[in-house]
């Protein structure tokens, strides 16, 4: 249902920014070093015990449904649910996000964040006089400007459900050196996860589960270090893309590894619509460069299983596809650089035999040299269902939590997987983490 | 002279200069324009006309003399001291000459001004109104002093036209909509966006792009209100952009995913941020030449001609109003530096 009601929401309640006061009571245990906050023992609401915390120290809340916009603004502070399934973050349909996370060494871990116009988790160094966070929005949009806002470092996002949020579920943008791990979103009008204006990126992106939102994973001008592995990425729209995007900065996009991924049956009905009108696509690449597909599963997506495509006026290049498996999709690979930028350098080596446009495609462009400049063929593209509105997407089925959250250490940084680790990482099987997915396939 | 004129109005024109450049059809400047300086009247001064007369055509002479030439004409013509205006004064009269690409590449095939535009699609361009070597736009509020203005700049020596447009201004185009909004505005921004800071030959110009667009009007009049809406993305009774709000956002949507801007409307289509493009300054006129043949003569000026063309091409992409337009001519000129008594048009380059 096309909602004008939704989008007068949307608005009025960008004007309101409603959250709980920073200022609300707020006890922090005595201790020479870091402490653990209680939620609700010593502080009773969460944006009051983050607003308390020194670098160092855990939030941890207890279960329970928690109305209130979360803005973590001070260093080194893990904001931590004691049961991953039952603490959760409530936008009601009318908060714009759940937790924003304006600082370096943050960790968000173990919760639910549900029903947010925009965004469940936000990562991002962009922010307002106030501090404040600011994402993609239907209140507008300010273009980044990286020398005026330095990326925020060192961020965490584990064990988070993300799901019926408006824009999207886990959201980092503007940051630097962060982990994305064990996760899942669901009902996102625009992606699950999305990372966003970052060089180099230096980010991980493992373990996670998304379905039934628009798109899966999106990277826009996400370059350099960025590791995508071991994810499930099913039952979206669309499952994955990588764009150079001219609305945001840093661009062209460059240099992002996608590797031992399940990219599978993305043609889902029971998610939001995918603004542009993609629908049945596994991964899209649109002007990125210099990517790496290796050893994904992609499967059974009924357009395509890998487009690679021009955005605007750049060229898709130098892209490598690798030792993929590719079955099921309407067209396995498809090349569909415009005639007004050609790309040229995409190569493709050890994938399963795949259906290919133009013919040819994969046997002339073996790596590393590539194919020659040229344009591709459209690809073909189906005409997508209507979305369903991200706040009615089914809720997501229970997620495994955390092991020992009481006592679990804070943890930041994360090594990023060696070259012998992504080579050695095997096809996923077509399960992969099937026990955490809510829709059929 | 046109002293008392202007005091007559002079009781208008305060509201007119807080009005700034959402023209109306009856803009009056509030002040004699400076045809000299820097840069050329007819851009940033005044706000446009209601009426418009644009020549295209080839350099059969030399290109300095022509345009020196054409410059003392200008000059003479918008003094009122010209006897081809019969006596009539000139008012806001203004002319803005550019040069083709033929002939600054033949100065230096690397600046601005160079290179021509590309073919782009739903062209129906017969040749000689592809291109050219000499564009002179003359507008004014005073449609008697517009022509016979264009009359004495078409006879002079050494050029030969190729084609030629009248049009007139007014708050909303044919198609019954406000007119472009997103315009530079203020010295800043037209520093930033439209003029050129150099080399400094061409500094104070700035590139020009016209394009005569026949328009389906029966087609679009058509269409219910809200199709047509959905084609421009905005509302046609205030311009009011469909993401509301006053000003257009791109990422709005609805609950279910959808864009509150079509994918294909055409200001999401046209939107410079899409393509990382400057701003265009846009100054288009509707044009009627009478049966099937009504449209838009569209005029933009900026200092890059790539924020043109990656903007053309996206709307070639996709842009639903696209179907509703047919170029009958194009062209790109670089607008020369201002000129004046020691200093005459086109000197720094020809």
């Amino acid at each position: 249902m096309r909602s004008t009601m939704a989008m007068t929401v949307v608005l009025v309640m960008a004007l309101a920014g409603c959250s709980v006061s920073d200022e609300d009571p707020a006890r922090r245990p005595a201790g020479s070093g870091p402490v653990t906050i209680r939620v609700p023992a010593d502080a009773a609401t969460i944006s009051a015990a983050v607003g308390a915390a020194r670098p160092g120290d855990l939030v941890l809340v207890s279960p329970g449904v928690y109305r209130e916009k979360v803005r973590i603004t001070r260093p080194g502070v893990t904001l931590r649910g004691a049961d991953r399934n039952k603490v959760v973050i409530d936008g009601e349909g009318k908060r714009s996000d759940g937790v924003v996370v304006t600082a370096a060494g943050v960790s968000v871990e173990n919760l639910t964040v549900t029903r947010h116009l925009f965004n469940g988790v936000l990562v991002t160094g962009m922010t307002d006089e106030s501090g404040t966070g600011i994402g993609r929005g239907s209140d507008g949009y300010q273009t980044l400007d990286p020398k005026r806002f330095p990326p925020v470092r060192d961020f965490a996002v584990r064990y988070v459900t993300a799901s019926n949020n408006g824009l999207y579920g886990i959201y980092a943008f503007d940051a630097t050196a962060g982990v994305i791990e064990d996760n899942y979103a669901s009902g996102g009008a625009d992606s699950g996860f999305y990372v966003g204006q970052c060089k180099p990126c230096d980010t991980v992106v493992r373990r996670n589960v998304a379905e039934r939102n628009a798109v899966g994973f999106e990277n826009a001008n996400a370059s350099g270090g960025l590791y995508v592995v071991g994810n499930r990425f099913t039952a979206n729209r669309v499952g994955l893309t990588i764009a150079s995007n001219y609305q945001e900065a840093l661009i062209p996009q460059q240099q992002s590894v996608v590797a031992g991924n399940l990219i599978g049956y993305n043609d889902q009905q029971s998610s939001p619509a995918h603004a542009e009108g993609g629908f049945g696509i596994g991964v899209g690449i649109s002007g990125g460069r210099d990517n790496l597909i290796a050893r994904n599963r992609i499967a059974g997506n009924p357009a395509a299983g890998v487009v690679l495509a021009s955005a605007e006026d750049l060229a898709p290049l130098g892209n490598r596809v690798l030792g993929n498996t590719l079955e099921g999709n309407g067209l396995d690979v498809a090349y569909a650089a415009s005639a007004r930028a050609p790309g040229e350098r995409n190569c493709f080596d050890g994938n399963s035999p795949a259906t290919e446009a133009p013919a040819g495609l994969l046997a002339a462009a073996p790596c590393p040299a590539g194919n020659a400049k040229g344009p591709g063929v459209p690809y073909p593209q189906l005409r997508q269902p209507g979305g369903l509105s991200f706040l009615e997407v089914p809720a997501p089925p229970d997620q495994p939590g955390m092991p020992d959250p009481a006592r679990m250490p804070a943890q930041v940084k994360v090594l990023p997987p060696s070259q012998a680790e992504i080579d050695s990482l095997p096809v996923p099987d077509a399960a992969l983490f099937a026990d955490r997915a809510g829709a059929s396939r | 002279m046109n002293v008392p004129r202007r005091s007559l109005l002079a009781g208008a024109l305060g509201v007119a200069g807080l009005a700034g450049c959402q023209a109306s059809g009856t803009f009056v400047p509030a002040r004699a324009i400076t045809h000299t300086g820097g840069t050329q009247a007819g851009i940033d001064r005044p706000a446009p006309q209601p009426h418009a007369d644009l020549g295209v055509f080839d350099v059969t002479g030399r290109p300095g003399q022509v345009l020196g030439g054409l410059g003392d004409l200008v000059l003479a013509l918008t003094s009122g001291s010209h006897p081809r205006l019969a006596g009539l004064p000139p008012g806001d009269l203004t002319v803005t000459v550019g040069a083709g690409p033929r002939l600054v590449s033949a100065v230096d095939p690397e600046l601005p001004g160079a290179v021509d535009l590309p073919v782009f699609e739903r062209e129906a361009i017969t040749h000689p109104c592809r291109g050219g070597d000499l564009m002179v736009q003359v507008r004014g509020t005073d449609q008697l002093a517009v022509s016979l203005a264009s009359a004495a700049l078409s006879t002079v020596d050494g050029v030969q036209l190729r084609w030629r447009q009248r049009g007139f201004h007014a708050e909303r185009n044919l198609l019954g909509f406000l007119d472009g909004t997103e315009n530079p505005r203020g010295p800043e921004e037209l520093a930033s966006e439209v003029w050129l800071a150099g080399p400094g030959r061409v500094a104070g110009g700035t590139i020009a792009v016209i394009r005569r667009l026949r328009l389906d009007l029966a087609g679009f009049a058509a269409l219910p209100v809200t199709r047509q809406e959905e084609i421009i993305g905005r509302r046609r009774a205030d311009g009011e952009p469909l993401s509301g709000g006053g000003t257009v956002s791109l990422a709005a949507k609805s609950a279910d995913g959808e864009y509150l801007i079509p994918p294909t409307a055409h200001v999401r289509r046209a939107h410079r941020l899409a393509t990382g493009s400057g701003m265009m300054l846009r100054q288009g006129y509707s044009y009627d030449n009478g049966w099937d043949d009504r449209g838009l003569l569209f005029i933009s000026y900026q200092r890059d001609l790539r924020t043109f063309t990656a903007t053309q091409h996206r709307m070639d992409e996709g842009d639903d109003l696209m179907a509703f337009t047919t170029c009958t001519a194009s062209g790109t000129f670089l607008v020369l530096p201002g000129f004046g008594p020691g200093a005459p048009l086109g000197g720094t380059l020809f």
